[in-house]
């Protein structure tokens, strides 16, 4: 290996560039577009978040949406009820919620495989129920409405930052990307040494890594309140953006997007969950609707489909999925690794 | 970890051309307000094409497939009318963006049809500061109709849950005297708008609500509430749930040997096939007579079968959106609404402006849509926003709904 300035020098100056062109990309896309990127970069917080506890920790969840629902009431009830300026309930969320996911940690000690990610499922299940139960607090199924407000820097009105006008969506589409960007280096900055060795031992032998020293009970509940906490912040900028939270804004399939995003990123790789992002957002919004004229009419079943029709997004959605799975089964970050060392073995 | 990261920049660029597929569409426009040219007017809205309601996706379906009838015979004044329905899985934050993105890069010229009571709230207050008629609102809900001064740009279509209520009411204060009824209801906006209908139809009669259960959307069963609301002594059961709950409201009413003299059962779970299922192979005596509302054309129903409207809406179904069945009631209440929108449009005529749809929304006096039963007009003014106010008795008589009675107008507030 080459020397600690070398070692660093690379990945820093491709942060760089990521950073330039994020921030820059507004210039090129239409405002509307902005918006829709606004929401990548609050999946892709999520999708970090979830990497840390899935891919590097090895401790599969399928209740991140239960986590990003409490950031997003955190924020909407400190926003409603007590007239706190959206951005500053930001940090408050990531606390709630990183409390809620070290707190859920200490019983999912017990738990590994299946019934880890059956209890934590179990959490989603529960919460929208809960949620409406308390209704005096949470406003029930009709939810909080956060458009119009004053606590909410942008409705449709242009937001000045540091001098600079900016649309509305742009607004979103920058708070969302610079809270995902330093996101980005704390979770890189977390992973990269002692911190990281250990989760990736208690992923890859529990036994291996007690017999090292590592604290099992420390570095799993860590992981799953770095994890929650992040998908605090994701579920609090979720709200800001929609302007509307209710029960059904985190619905159990949010949970199954968020790991499919994992997956289809790359687990244990931070820069693959930005493909991950892309791909839950789009999937979601757009791509499921308007996959009619991308299939091939020869293709059995999915051939002839009108994806107009009712249940057909959802068809397209798990075609998709498994076509995936055949062809990247390690994610795009698998793909991209075999791309470069093709093209490492092509150079020399 | 140099090589993963100093991929970095080349896997942004890859997911940026991932994205940034869809195309920067703009189109001339004539008149001042987007959507809308000398030839063409484009509306869209949301539907749950996919998750737990897609079955109302039938409602977007019929509406589409009435407007391409329209367009092969020649469109309204001129314009070809475009209807693009975006699917929001029935959650509200995917309404509030896929409404975003109708608005903003669309550029629709109103929604329309929008389905769902929290998902049409989730967005009226964005449409209001965009200017943005939020016409025929796709849900019951009595706010959605009674704040027209606040939202004048939004109108409902379908009788609120209230006005349905009321007319339970009416009707048992009338026609049974000392009747006592237990209701269930699901403990939301809906089953609440349903029971205070309800109670102010009863007002100043002998006609009491002696016991009502609610139970949550989230509950699995609604066992211990009926066996509550039998043990109530009352002798008329209402039954203000949606289809999963109301099978099992009338299985374990029956179950329990309880036999009220009359059960109403809602509109919203009131379709054949739903009370088919909960008669239990016609085994089922709670079922029988029941007692519901109805004010679209069945189009299970043998009266309508050579009927020239339900004709029409075979063939244009068949036409235009194959495969979809056609004894799905959702697809006529989509035809209706769509009916009422070229009504509208024809009405305006070449002036297409979003003002003069939402002052023709708010102004309507249509003496009948031939989707609609015979005798129901569709009505609003300034401050009413609810266009069918007007429904009809049915009764459940040997496997089949039966109307009797007249038009029953509610003109309360």
């Amino acid at each position: 290996m080459s020397g600690r300035a070398r070692r660093l020098g690379v990945p820093i100056a491709a942060f760089v560039t990521l950073a330039a062109l994020a921030l820059l990309l507004p210039a090129f896309v239409s405002d509307f577009r902005a918006q829709q990127f606004a929401y990548v970069s609050i999946y892709l917080i999520a999708l970090l978040g979830l990497n840390v506890l899935t891919g590097y920790t090895g401790q599969i969840s399928l209740g991140h949406g239960a986590f990003m629902a409490i950031g997003g009431y955190t924020t909407a009830i400190l926003m409603a009820d007590h007239g706190v300026k959206d951005v500053w309930t930001i940090p408050v969320a990531a606390l709630v919620a990183g409390l809620a996911g070290f707190l859920f940690g200490i019983p999912a000690l017990r738990l590994s495989g299946l019934y880890l990610a059956l209890a934590t499922f179990a959490v989603a299940v529960a919460l929208p129920g809960l949620i409406k139960r308390f209704a005096g607090f949470t406003g029930g199924g009709q939810g909080i409405n956060l458009f119009g407000t004053d606590e909410l820097t942008a409705s449709l009105t242009p937001v000045t930052v540091l001098g600079q006008e900016l649309s509305f969506n742009n607004w979103l589409y920058y708070l969302s990307t610079s809270i995902a960007l330093v996101l980005y280096v704390v979770a890189w900055l977390l992973l990269r040494g002692r911190t990281g060795r250990a989760l990736r031992s208690v992923r890859d032998s529990e036994t291996a890594a007690v017999s090292f020293g590592v604290s099992l009970a420390r570095y799993k509940t860590l992981a799953f309140g770095v994890s929650a906490a992040y998908a605090g912040v994701a579920g609090s900028l979720f709200a800001i953006a929609t302007t509307f939270v209710n029960p059904d804004t985190f619905p159990i399939a949010l949970s199954i997007f968020l790991l499919v995003g994992v997956v289809v990123g790359g687990l244990g790789s931070l820069v693959g969950m930005i493909a991950g992002a892309v791909f839950i957002h789009f999937m979601q919004t757009q791509w499921a609707q308007d996959a009619e004229s991308v299939i091939p009419d020869w293709l059995p079943f999915l051939g002839d489909l009108d994806t107009d029709s009712p249940g057909a997004p959802a068809l397209v959605f798990g075609g998709v999925l498994i076509a995936l799975m055949f062809v990247l089964p390690d994610g795009v970050a698998g793909l991209l690794q075999r791309l470069w060392k093709a093209f490492a073995r092509v150079r020399s | 970890m140099i090589r993963k990261l100093s991929l970095s920049s080349l896997v942004l660029t890859a997911t940026l051309v991932l994205g940034v597929t869809a195309a920067f569409a703009g189109q001339a426009r004539t008149s001042a307000d987007p959507g809308v040219t000398a030839t063409s007017v484009l509306l869209g809205g949301t539907s749950p094409l996919s998750g737990s309601a897609s079955a109302y996706a039938s409602v977007a379906r019929g509406a589409d497939a009435y407007f391409k009838y329209v367009n092969a015979r020649g469109g309204v004044a001129g314009r070809k009318i475009t209807y693009t329905y975006v699917d929001d899985a029935y959650n509200p934050a995917q309404t509030v963006q896929a409404t975003r993105q109708l608005v903003e890069q669309d550029k629709v010229f109103a929604i329309f049809n929008a389905l769902g009571t929290e998902h049409n709230l989730a967005i009226r207050d964005y449409l209001r500061a965009q200017g943005v008629p939020q016409l025929f609102a796709a849900s019951g809900s009595t706010q959605f109709g009674s704040q027209g001064g606040e939202y004048p740009g939004l109108i409902g279509f379908q009788p609120s849950y209230l006005a349905e209520g009321w007319v339970y009411g009416k009707y048992l204060a009338r026609t049974r005297p000392g009747a006592r009824i237990a209701v269930l209801f699901q403990n939301d906006d809906y089953g609440k708008d349903l029971l205070n209908g309800l109670k102010r139809g009863l007002q100043r009669s002998k006609v009491k609500v002696i016991a009502a259960q609610p139970y949550e959307v989230t509950a699995s069963d609604v066992q211990s509430q009926v066996a509550k609301l039998k043990s109530s002594g009352a002798d008329v059961f209402a039954i203000f749930a949606t289809p999963k709950f109301a099978i099992q409201a009338f299985v374990f009413a029956n179950k329990l040997g309880w036999k009220p003299k009359l059960t109403i059962n809602n509109a919203v779970s009131s379709a054949s096939n739903i009370m088919v299922l909960a008669s239990e192979g016609g085994t089922n005596r709670v079922v029988n007579g029941s007692l519901s509302i109805v004010f679209l054309k069945d189009p299970t129903d043998p009266k309508w079968r050579n009927d020239a409207a339900m004709k029409l809406y075979r063939s244009v179904l068949k036409r235009y959106a194959p495969g979809a069945n056609a004894n799905d009631v959702y697809h006529v209440y989509g035809m209706a609404v769509a009916w009422t929108t070229v009504e509208l449009l024809k009405k305006i005529g070449k002036n297409l402006t979003r003002d003069a749809l939402v002052k023709a929304a708010s102004n309507m006096d249509i003496p009948r849509n031939p989707f609609l039963l015979p005798g129901i007009a569709l009505k609003t003014g300034p401050k009413d926003h609810f266009p069918i106010e007007q429904m009809l008795l049915q009764r459940w008589d040997k496997g089949a709904w039966k109307s009797f009675g007249g038009i029953w107008g509610y003109r309360g507030t």
